[in-house]
């Protein structure tokens, strides 16, 4: 079956489309998985809640998993019970639900299976019982002692995100302004952050540089790096294409903003760590949020452009070398709101796994 | 209190040695722990009934740790009434263990163990408080809740003397609740356990905006006269010299609270 996804609950009512014909069709239950940093609901046949619940503990079929699409219900959770009473599903499930320590895994499970089922009509809240008993404490920030609603496990905190730490900008020098200037003309800066002062930006662009040139990533402009530098041209495209367009390389970690053959600019960035893969393939920003939320792991993400389900590009403050989201791809807070300007609705996005 | 206790674990050491059989318990070969479910980093699980299931953290550990000690296997049952904890006369577990604090008053109904742990009562604010609180003063005029019978109740009544009218729920997890649902501004309880949940969930709650200095020690509880106690003693004052205590303490707890500031 193929997957009919929509991002989160609020959403999904608009983006998942009714059949075209009138013809008639098998009944089926909205099941939230995850993808990336959101929800993402896919279809399964049933009509009511326990047919819904069944689907999330089965979790996504391969072809899903091949999307990017993840559960962070362990295996193999059994379903022990389930009743509706009053708007109200007890919902009953082994104790494997309970098991691993990651509060982020924790608190996501519980925001899929509230989805789920709350995506069926007539429930509205869940009770949430764990080998017949209730969990105390073991969600953190979810009481499941009382019904959880859809909004209990989506709502985001009425605050905004935190403000980077300010920090003292370093005295300016000719050689940091030299490699800076080199690094803007190869597309690594932009012109406008060239000031010789030492600092993460230009960290952010020489490991960039590193990247494409397959030196170490460290950041620093040792001889290696130094060499290259100086005998390196302009990326290019590793892909042909026409128009303006954004290629993601997971093999280098980087994205190109590109412009008919010309790329414009290099990024540093961070995707999927391993076992939540950013899915490769040609791909559309659908949806741009200056200040998204991530219902499934609670945390916000500005300067989102989503291209595939619940994957986005998005700001992060922590943009490591290596591979490190849930499968979106991280931007660093200096770059994050000039790509989002140049990642309008409709901006092609490839993600290639291999770019050499 | 302390030194009393202390007192009585050098007595004990010296007359039960490690190879004495296995202390009576009310099942044989079984130590009955009483818990109060739930307190983020000391206690957490599933409660069916008063059976629990999946018991996690700090006390958890602790007492599986004593009972190991005394040649016997740790179970435990919710006793979700935190006064029943600490009423004078039979129970039906062999200790309690629930950051249940050492006052004269509860010393007159139970025996206490060794103490395990000093704590200081934290103030949490609910998300969207403002002015956020930062004293006793302006702590005075929001709506406080604090469990009912515990220390933090007590800091309400007697210290803060809220103007609004406070909230007492009997329930941690109403507590919780109380907070999410917007009846309380801040609540008042341990200080550790309020860092716990503001660490694993921090878009839930406001600021832990400080502590209030109790200085409570934290004991196992048993009946009056209980022959566990020394024995347990014993056995706390071995995992506290062999460093297990400590390690337990950063597993569950992580950062030193002592380092918030104090609320005056």
């Amino acid at each position: 079956m193929p997957a009919r996804l929509c991002v989160t609950a609020a959403l999904c009512a608009a983006v998942v489309l009714p059949p075209a014909a009138a013809a008639p069709r098998a009944a089926t239950v909205k099941v939230a998985f995850l993808q990336g940093e959101q929800v993402v609901y896919v279809d399964r046949p049933g009509s009511n809640v326990a047919a819904a619940v069944r689907g999330l503990l089965a979790g996504p079929t391969g072809t899903e998993k091949a999307q990017g699409i993840k559960s962070q219900l362990p295996a193999a959770t059994p379903l022990r019970g389930i009743s509706v009473r009053g708007g109200v599903a007890t919902i009953d499930v082994g104790i494997k639900f309970a098991s691993g320590s990651r509060a982020e895994s924790l608190t996501a499970r519980v925001a899929q299976l509230v989805l789920t089922a709350t995506r069926v009509p007539n429930v509205r809240s869940v009770r949430l019982l764990v080998k017949g008993g209730t969990p105390l404490g073991l969600f953190p920030g979810i009481l499941a002692s009382f019904p959880l609603t859809a909004k209990s496990v989506t709502a985001p905190p009425r605050m905004a995100p935190p403000a980077p730490a300010a920090q003292q900008p370093k005295p300016p020098s000719a050689v940091t302004r030299a490699i800076q200037q080199r690094l803007a003309d190869l597309g690594f800066m932009r012109a406008d952050e060239v000031d010789g002062r030492p600092g993460p930006r230009t960290t952010s662009a020489v490991v960039a540089f590193q990247k494409w040139s397959g030196l170490g990533r460290d950041g620093v402009v040792g001889p290696a790096t130094r060499t290259a530098l100086d005998s390196a041209a302009r990326p290019t495209p590793t892909r042909p294409g026409a128009g303006h367009r954004v290629e993601v390389l997971l093999d280098r970690q980087l994205t190109l903003v590109i412009d008919g053959a010309r790329v414009t600019r290099i990024l540093d960035v961070s995707s999927g760590k391993p076992g939540y893969d950013t899915p490769a393939g040609s791909w559309k920003v659908f949806r741009k949020e200056a200040r998204s939320w991530s219902v499934p792991y609670r945390v916000w993400l500005p300067w989102a452009s989503y291209f595939v389900g619940g994957v986005a590009f998005h700001e992060y403050p922590d943009v490591p070398p290596a591979p490190a989201s849930h499968g979106c791809v991280r931007v660093p807070r200096w770059d994050a709101h000039w790509l989002y300007t140049q990642t309008p609705v409709g901006t092609l996005v490839t993600v290639i796994g291999r770019s050499r | 209190m302390r030194a009393v206790a202390a007192a009585a674990v050098a007595i004990a050491a010296l007359a039960l040695p490690a190879s004495a059989a296995t202390p009576p318990t009310r099942t044989p070969g079984v130590l009955m722990v009483a818990l109060q479910m739930p307190s983020a980093g000391f206690q957490v699980g599933i409660v069916r009934g008063r059976t629990v299931l999946l018991a996690r953290g700090l006390e958890v550990d602790l007492a599986t740790q004593v009972a190991k000690l005394l040649g016997l296997r740790a179970r435990f049952q919710n006793e979700p009434s935190f006064s029943r904890l600490v009423k004078l006369g039979p129970n039906d577990w062999d200790a309690a263990v629930a950051q249940i604090s050492v006052t004269p008053d509860r010393a007159r109904k139970v025996d206490f163990s060794t103490p395990y742990f000093q704590a200081d009562q934290g103030v949490l604010v609910r998300v969207g408080v403002k002015p956020v609180p930062r004293s006793i003063a302006a702590l005075r005029k929001l709506v406080l809740c604090a469990q009912r019978g515990t220390t933090g109740g007590a800091i309400v009544t007697n210290r803060i003397k809220p103007t609004r009218k406070p909230l007492f729920p009997v329930d941690v997890s109403v507590l919780l609740y109380d907070l999410f649902a917007k009846r309380c501004e801040a609540i008042v309880f341990d200080a550790s356990t309020l860092a716990v949940l503001r660490r694993e969930a921090p878009d839930r709650y406001g600021p832990l905006v400080g502590r209030i200095p109790t200085r409570e020690r934290y004991a196992i509880a048993f009946e009056k006269g209980s022959p566990l106690r020394a024995r347990v003693d014993a056995a706390l004052q071995a995992i506290s010299r062999d460093g297990t205590l400590a390690r337990l303490r950063h597993r569950w707890l992580g950062a030193d609270t002592a380092k918030l500031p104090v609320l005056r």
